[in-house]
């Protein structure tokens, strides 16, 4: 046996918890969950089922476990692990599925595929047979955490400009972006770039908010490795810094991923050492909205306007009506796509796909039904409230030419506070610059 | 100009695009051979020193430029 | 007979071990405690996996796939009925004709629609692809011991190969596919507790904000819901 294999078998075996044994155990193998996959939807093969998927691990999990397999493996399919079953099971894992779980919410027996999925990819990180691209995102971003000193004094300069364009947008004077702030009550994680820190500073300028600007990012590439040190290490960047600062609450940028692990997993990891609120950007303008802390215009978006589920924040991750709740408070005409919620089918971008270039024609392929959907609606926005769905969105949008703005939930709550200036790319009157709409003014 | 190799234009990209294009693009140059890149989106102001720094390629220079943009060239050391 | 019966009873007995073991196994295994704060309740999550969410309204897949659903549901209830009669075999000569009758009807619609599965299973294109040879052993296996369950109900002179092929069953069950019926509740445990937790499943109450109704579930019909 090859290092590399033992490596990767030594990673199975130290993950092979209750879940992972009963989701490699439960299957009937009955294939209904072929059409619950955008894989299979996009192209009806017996590859693309979720179940034929898993089998790969499975073989390689009855081979070592499995009594009758040892005896006869022909019978249950099992399999020894070799290099070259490695790759196959990595390039399945990272490739052909975006963690969305829409197949376990669609197996009469509940099994979660994703679990597996995740279970190959991190064998295949350990073993060093991971996306390279990955690896080198998720050690940027731990090189960040170490010494924040190389980027810091170029993150403050930018910031200084962003609070100016606030000041000019909002017309406040006093407007902040605060940095570092101690003892404030939010700390609010946005992703690289200013399209997640201008549009919720307005926000949180509006609302008073005491709260204070993260100098890293959400994003977090260590979760799409599944590997749980690397993931550590990147949050713990957050964790200290709210440590540090004496926060009560950590707010997540729209990011599917950042919220789903920020929310559920990171309390895990960092146990009796993380008592801080987590919630999503879009619970806090969701709360705003409701306390009136923030006014918006309910006509400000006359146009059709549809919203996207991530999988992290709805299926995965709980936030269901909340965008919702917003999207209704500013859009005039809103479109639900079918299916939704928790049946919503996956754009094809998430489990760090859409930084996978080596396999961009495959995530297209499979936005194919995403695309589909979209364009049902008859809606010109499509609303995500997630950067990679965004990416996706955008990415098919191109493709399939849906002809459709892409864009998230702060942005058209900023549009709908009717702010004196607009901000940079918001200058247009209308989101969607293709059709003749009709403005009324509330 | 000068000795780089390879220009790209990473303009309207957002993070981690930027990244993921350079590492791509580093592998189509020699070692010791620099290629130079001008990206729009801030985040770049972070994530290319910690790119390189965690990859171990050289930061040659970083530079925010009069038009908004930002201008950085890397040499492929490995 | 006896010697049939003790061998029948030989092979409950090696497959409720057999399962023993495997419960056993699994359960050594470590069982993550998640410390992440509640937005809904674990509890709720699992009693909704094994209610409401096992209807065949309540999944995309089961509302395309309704026959095949069913199907597998009096295919299973069939098979659930025949280990009820196993167990109380020595017993039938005393069952009323009427309930005799009604056991050999279920048994026998369970062996039929056991028969269509595995029909299925060879001749459905995606079902064949993902089909081991386990897959169509343990159906036809457990077709033809229901189908044996029928007929011996109703012919005693069946009973000695009704209880040979039960032993043959009950040895198989642990060994190969059919122990998904001891992870059928691992898994919709694991289900419940992690939609749960998330609030994704039950599908929450409707909730009034600002005059927006919140989690339209019950007020909404299932076409605005999108489905």
């Amino acid at each position: 046996m090859t290092e590399t294999i033992e490596l990767a078998l030594k990673t199975l075996e130290a993950q092979l918890n209750q879940p992972l044994e009963t989701a490699l155990e439960a299957c009937a193998r009955c294939g209904l969950c072929a059409e619950a996959c955008h894989y299979y939807r996009a192209d009806a093969k017996v590859e693309h089922i979720p179940a034929f998927r898993a089998e790969k691990l499975r073989s390689v999990y009855r081979y070592e476990h499995d009594f009758l397999s040892r005896l006869f493996p022909v019978w249950t399919g099992a399999k020894k692990l070799d290099e070259p079953t490695l790759a196959s099971l990595t390039e399945i894992a990272f490739s052909q599925c975006t963690l969305c779980r829409r197949c376990t919410v669609n197996c009469p027996l509940g099994v979660d595929t994703p679990l597996m999925m995740r279970a190959i990819r991190a064998m295949a990180t350990a073993s060093g047979a991971a996306p390279e691209i990955l690896v080198m995102l998720a050690d940027s971003a731990i090189e960040k955490g170490k010494d924040p000193s190389f980027f810091k004094d170029l993150f403050l300069e930018q910031i200084t400009e962003m609070e100016e364009q606030l000041r000019d947008v909002t017309g406040d004077p006093t407007a902040t972006i605060p940095v570092e702030k101690q003892g404030a009550k939010i700390l609010y994680v946005p992703l690289a770039g200013a399209h997640t820190i201008l549009p919720p500073a307005v926000v949180f300028n509006a609302a008073k908010e005491d709260w204070t600007l993260s100098i890293f990012e959400a994003a977090n590439y260590g979760v799409f490795l599944a590997d749980v040190s690397r993931a550590k290490q990147v949050a713990k960047r957050i964790v200290d810094e709210a440590s540090r600062l004496g926060v009560k609450e950590i707010v997540i940028a729209e990011c599917g991923h950042a919220y789903a692990s920020y929310r559920w997993d990171v309390p895990n990891w960092f146990a009796g050492q993380f008592d801080f609120k987590v919630r999503s950007l879009i619970e806090v303008l969701a709360d705003y909205i409701r306390d009136g802390k923030i006014k918006v215009d309910p006509t400000a978006i006359p146009e059709g306007v549809t919203y996207h589920d991530s999988c992290n924040l709805a299926r995965n991750g709980g936030l269901i009506e909340e965008p919702r709740y917003v999207l209704k408070n500013v859009v005039k005409d809103f479109r639900e796509m079918t299916p939704n919620r928790d049946e919503a089918i996956c754009c094809g971008g998430g489990g760090g796909l859409v930084a996978l270039a080596e396999y961009a024609d495959r995530r297209i392929a499979a936005g194919k039904p995403k695309a589909e959907q979209i364009q049902k609606t008859g809606a010109k926005v499509v609303v995500a409230a997630c950067e990679n769905c965004r990416l996706q969105i955008g990415d098919i949008n191109e493709h399939y030419n849906l002809n459709v703005k892409i864009t998230a939930i702060t942005d058209l709550v900023v549009r709908a506070m009717r702010l004196p200036k607009p901000l940079p790319g918001m200058e247009a009157e209308h989101l969607f610059e293709g059709e003749e709409v009709t403005v009324e003014r509330g | 100009m000068s000795d780089t190799k390879l220009s790209l234009d990473f303009k309207g990209l957002l993070c981690p695009m930027p990244v993921v294009k350079l590492a791509k693009a580093i592998k189509e140059i020699q070692v010791g051979e620099t290629l130079e890149a001008v990206a729009t989106d801030p985040g770049v102001m972070a994530d290319i020193p910690a790119w390189t720094r965690s990859t171990g390629h050289e930061l040659v220079s970083l530079d925010k430029r009069e038009d908004k943009t930002f201008k950085f060239v890397v040499k492929r050391v490995k | 007979m006896l010697i049939f019966q003790l061998l029948a009873l030989a092979g409950l007995l090696a497959g409720l071990y057999g399962i023993y073991l495997r419960y056993a196994q699994t359960k050594r295994r470590a069982l993550p405690v998640d410390k992440s704060p509640l937005k809904g309740n674990p509890q709720h999550g699992i009693t909704y996996a094994f209610t409401k969410g096992m209807m065949p309204w309540a999944k995309e897949s089961t509302r395309l796939h309704m026959i095949a659903y069913l199907r597998g549901i009096g295919f299973h209830i069939g098979i659930f009925t025949a280990l009820g009669a196993l167990l109380i075999s020595p017993f039938w000569t005393l069952l009323p004709s009427l309930l005799s009758w009604t056991l050999g009807g279920v048994l026998t619609l369970g062996a039929i629609l056991g028969a269509a599965g595995g029909l299925m299973r060879l001749a459905e294109h995606n079902l064949r692809g993902l089909s081991l040879p386990d897959d169509h052993f343990a159906v036809w296996l457990v077709t033809v011991w229901m189908a044996a369950s029928a007929i011996a109900v109703w012919n005693e002179a069946w009973m000695a190969a009704y209880y040979l092929l039960s032993a043959i069953t009950m040895a198989y069950v642990p060994l190969g596919k059919i122990r998904h019926c001891l992870y059928f509740f691992f898994s919709r445990t694991f289900f419940g507790k992690f939609f749960g937790r998330r609030a994704v499943y039950p599908h929450p109450e409707p909730v009034v904000m600002d005059a927006v109704v919140l989690h339209p579930v019950r007020s909404t019909t299932a076409d605005e819901r999108g489905r």
